[in-house]
């Protein structure tokens, strides 16, 4: 369950299909990112494809009789109107056609009539229809899915065909699981069983049976059940430089920071290509530092020993470790710069304070202690507004029921440090406070987490900033461990024969975007129960800026309840 | 509480020449730069490596060096087995291609007769075209039936009617009837090119006005027709100069790739101490490969260098091309092994020599034993001892030295490797028929 690794496979398919050859690949936008997700273009390159053109770009352009064009796109109808044009008056020697999904017969009839000339000589659907993050991470780059609290149509269209792709392209037929409090899950769980029915010749033809292993679960679950994970300030590499500088499609922009090298004004951080980036992901920010520092210790050392290089020899040897070289300083300098960047936002913003209180509201109950330091640094000035926001946020979250809430002296506070759009805090409480929940929403109530909580006292803390963790783990856990309630997550499609047995496959979908601290939480699972393979996946990947977008999305319209007693804003 | 996270910071922020606690949190890099200024050398030859090489590199240092790389760099085998382990196949895909092809060729063989008819009258009318306007006009109704007009008020095509100033036409390949406003010319040579693809090609463009003048009158429904038919002919011959070096290119790399291959493995049979190979014949493999590299080098320069307007697509396309062969030549074809030299074979050789005597001496101490505890038997005489020029395994043995003396020449290793093997196998079944006739 390597969804890198399925996407890949998919697109080393078409090039071989199409055999030898100048090659042109026409994308549409999403397969565009798709593609770049898993392939840098030196190693596109040498798979003869030499040119990226978009469907949709309409200018005018010169014959070229002499390429193989490869086409990969989305089968919406915008798509088939401009492939029909393509092949209309067709500007390659021949095409071959990849849909990233199921296409109706009717769509290929109409290509079929304009293909005149009898360029197309492939027509196929494959199922790499989903942007693949990581080995174990998916995501289709959707913020706001969410319209006024119930589903945006196209969005749940899109989710449920990526879904379906991504079984398909894992081979594995699936149950489907999901939270049954959220109304956008059970949504999303109807609308992928009904499209894994109409699809189930092609399952049932291609897809083996599992026999003696246990049905793979698909389990849906919502964002705001667990809408504190996004707001923290993460210290993890990825997650953090996704929080602090955002990370699009695996690439992270640097251009708005000062002096910074031109090469690396946008890095590409892809855990495919970059192995010191594949081993530090989940390092924490002090470990990255420390092993940065041993590579500089070690190259300084080198340099120190031996001054010069005389001899023809000598040239010819660091020829030959040439490569070798190249690839470390480039690799070293970009995660250089990039963590340099981290930590100057880290001391400008005085973040180390900031992630000590969320954490701390986030893992303890104090309400005087934590109002009391909200305060404090609501009146700091280097701390971001953003911060600030969130912090606030996470009070009401956690003391919104409090007998003394002071969440509207708060507002106050934002307000008056001109803080924009306060009432985002309200949104979000709205939209969180809605949910009938199973459990608290820092889950301080279960004896269980207490006593952990308890032991982890005793041991000591290894890091304050870390001591979060995100709701999901616990829910994973209970269902490998056969524990997830089966009136809280109930089946459907499928046979239930499974139930009860210990799941080997589980894929997990968000309603409402995942986080990389989720990411890293997937991953200590799939490390700590051998047999197990979980794969995360969510409409988008959250840091808690598009968290606020997505929160304001999904409010749009809808008048406040819970907490229509809150004036101020 | 800033007290209490002292440990947390002071690994972010070590800097790693003077291993300062940095806790004042500027930054890594800018630390770096401020203080360290004479420490330059480090970053920069991690910036670049080119300029600095000289002060960096001694080739003794090549191994550690390679392993604090790898071991910054590299995944450690439990993350590389976590991470490959599970084994995986291509995901489910399904074809359309049987359904597509079905109602295509549905489509197009109503426009294949049609099209047809089209292309043979064409062929008469434009085969002995006499060059008199009457002549011709007569020559163009004798080939085409033209439809009779007289019931006919209005133009089919744009339902305009009829007058003095708007005068009737003909389609000269349908015979219909049609307004001037909406006929069509073609190329008279464009329409020799359609009929005989192996005509010359006239290049030069007819202005609108004579192209009226000399030109065939078409209906908009055969001229779309032709002009199909014409772009199916010329997508046919597209194949140019550029094409030819691409193909012969990546012919080039087809040969370097098994190239590459058994390069590594004379090397890796060199380095285990077999004498299979020579050094000679590695070196001589090692030629070929940069020769092709060359070669590779040299034809994806010339597609580069191809003339095409820059910025359009297919300069892109060249540029990309040279790119591609140009990271290929660096990754495969040049970071090849280094072979050991000679007296590290000898070394390994020896070693390995050493190894089989001992083992042989040990097997031989075994049998005497043996024999000792035999040696009550009586031993048998050994008179038939053979001419060894006559024996025909010898003669075998020779001959295929012979090939190998060829195979070596013409650098075809794969051969020399299949006849080494063979010859020692001659070997063996010599030495043990020596030994059971001794026997």
């Amino acid at each position: 369950m390597n969804v890198i690794q399925a996407v890949k496979m998919y697109i080393t398919k078409m090039t071989e299909e199409s055999g030898p050859g100048m090659k042109v690949i026409l994308m549409d936008k999403e397969t565009t990112s798709i593609i770049s997700m898993v392939f840098s273009q030196s190693e596109i390159l040498q798979k003869e494809v030499y040119l990226f053109e978009r469907i949709d770009n309409l200018s005018k352009w010169d014959n070229m009789k002499h390429m193989k064009c490869i086409v990969f796109v989305r089968p919406t109808s915008e798509n088939i109107a401009l492939l029909s044009r393509e092949l209309r008056q067709p500007k390659y020697g021949v095409y071959f056609i990849y849909f990233s999904n199921v296409i109706s017969k009717s769509d290929v009839k109409t290509l079929a009539e304009c293909d005149e000339q009898e360029t197309v000589r492939e027509v196929h659907e494959v199922f790499a229809d989903y942007l693949a993050v990581d080995r174990h991470l998916f995501s289709f780059n959707i913020v706001g899915c969410m319209h006024g609290r119930s589903w945006n149509q196209n969005h749940l269209q899109r989710c449920s065909q990526g879904l379906l792709a991504l079984l398909l392209s894992l081979k594995r037929r699936a149950v489907i699981r999901y939270d049954a409090a959220s109304d956008g899950c059970a949504r999303l769980a109807e609308r992928l069983r009904d499209l894994l029915r109409r699809e189930a010749a092609l399952v049932d033809n291609n897809v083996p049976l599992t026999g003696d292993v246990p049905t793979p679960i698909v389990l849906i679950l919502d964002r705001m059940d667990d809408p504190v994970t996004p707001l923290l300030n993460q210290w993890t590499y990825q997650a953090m430089v996704h929080e602090l500088l955002t990370i699009n499609n695996n690439r992270v922009s640097l251009a708005h920071a000062p002096d910074v090298p031109k090469d690396f004004r946008e890095v590409v951080l892809s855990s495919e290509q970059d192995e010191f980036y594949a081993k530090n992901l989940y390092s924490n920010f002090g470990e990255i530092g420390q092993t940065m520092k041993l590579l500089m210790d070690e190259f300084q050392k080198k340099a120190k020993s031996h001054q010069k290089v005389e001899t023809i020899e000598d040239m010819k040897n660091f020829v030959e470790t040439y490569p070798l070289f190249k690839k470390m300083s480039g690799t070293v300098t970009r995660h250089v710069t990039v963590v340099g960047e981290l930590s100057s936002m880290v001391a400008k913003h005085n973040l180390l304070d900031v992630s000590e209180l969320e954490q701390e509201i986030a893992c303890q109950s104090d309400h005087a202690k934590h109002l009391q330091r909200i305060k404090a640094l609501l009146g700091t000035e280097s701390v971001r507004h953003h911060d600030a926001l969130k912090l606030v946020l996470l009070y009401a979250l956690r003391y919104h029921a409090h007998a003394s809430s002071a969440l509207p002296a708060l507002l106050d506070a934002l307000n008056a440090r001109g803080c924009p759009e306060p009432k985002r805090v309200l949104l979000a409480l709205e939209l969180a406070a809605a949910r009938t929940r199973s459990e608290d929403l820092f889950r301080m109530m279960n004896p269980q987490n207490i006593t952990k909580r308890l032991f982890k006292g005793l041991n000591g803390v290894e890091n304050i900033y870390t001591q979060h963790t995100p709701l999901l783990k616990d829910t994973l856990e209970d269902l490998i461990k056969g524990k997830l309630r089966e009136n809280l997550y109930p089946t459907l499609g499928g046979d239930d024969s499974g139930y009860g047995r210990r799941p080997q496959d589980i894929i997990v979908f968000m309603v409402g975007g995942a986080t990389y601290e989720e990411a890293l939480s997937v991953h200590q699972i799939n490390q700590a129960y051998p047999g197990v393979r979980v794969v995360l996946g969510g409409t988008t990947i959250h840091n808690s800026t598009s968290f606020f977008e997505e929160v304001k999305s999904a409010m749009q319209g809808v008048h406040r309840t819970h907490t229509r007693h809150i004036k101020n804003v | 509480m800033a007290a209490a996270n002292d440990d947390e910071i002071l690994e972010g922020f070590l800097c790693p020449i003077c291993k300062a606690d940095l806790k004042s949190a500027s930054q890594l890099t800018s630390h770096f730069e401020s203080l360290h200024s004479e420490e330059q050398d480090v970053l920069k030859s991690l910036k670049d490596i080119f300029g600095k090489a000289k002060k960096i590199i001694l080739n003794n240092d090549d191994n550690d060096l390679k392993e604090t790389f790898d071991r910054a760099l590299k995944l450690n085998y439990q993350e590389q087995a976590y991470y490959h382990s599970q084994e995986q196949v291509v995901g489910v895909s399904r074809s359309s291609t049987d359904y597509f092809k079905a109602v295509r060729s549905a489509r197009l063989e109503r426009y294949a007769t049609e099209t047809n008819k089209l292309l043979i009258r064409l062929d008469k009318l434009v085969c002995n075209m006499p060059t008199d306007q009457n002549m011709r006009k007569q020559h163009e109704q004798e080939v085409v039936p033209w439809l009779d007009g007289s019931s006919v008020k209005l133009c089919p095509n744009c339902a305009k009617a009829f007058n003095i100033t708007r005068r009737k036409h003909h389609c000269r390949l349908c015979g219909s009837i049609l307004c001037h406003d909406c006929s069509v010319f073609l190329d008279l040579n464009i329409a020799r090119a359609i009929v005989d693809p192996s005509a010359p090609k006239s290049t030069e463009q007819q202005d609108p006005e004579t192209l009226e003048k000399t030109g065939l009158r078409l209906c908009e429904h055969c001229y779309n027709l032709v002009e199909l038919r014409k772009q199916v002919q010329d997508s046919r011959n597209a194949k140019t100069v550029l094409v030819t070096a691409y193909e012969q290119m990546r012919s080039l790399m087809e040969q370097a790739r098994p190239a590459v291959a058994m390069y590594e493995k004379m090397c890796q049979s060199l380095f285990d101490g077999e004498t299979t190979y020579n050094l000679t014949d590695v070196n001589a493999m090692r030629g070929r490969i940069g020769k092709l590299a060359e070669g590779i080098d040299l034809l994806s320069k010339q597609i580069a260098a191809h003339p095409a307007d820059p910025g359009t697509r297919q300069a892109r396309l060249q540029n990309a091309i040279r790119q591609a062969a140009a990271h290929y030549i660096k990754e495969d074809l040049l970071s090849l092994r280094k072979l050991p030299t000679e007296a590290q074979i000898e070394e390994v050789r020896r070693q390995r020599y050493e190894r089989a005597e001992r083992q042989i001496q040990a097997e031989r101490q075994r049998m005497e034993r043996e024999a000792a505890t035999q040696a009550a038997g009586p031993s048998a005489p050994s008179d038939n001892h053979q001419d060894d020029d006559d024996d025909p395994l010898l003669e075998q043995m020779n001959i295929i030295r012979g090939y190998i003396k060829e195979a070596r020449k013409e650098l075809r290793f794969e051969e020399v490797a299949i006849l080494e093997a063979n010859l020692k196998e001659l070997k063996k079944e010599y030495q043990f028929q020596k030994l059971s006739s001794k026997s």
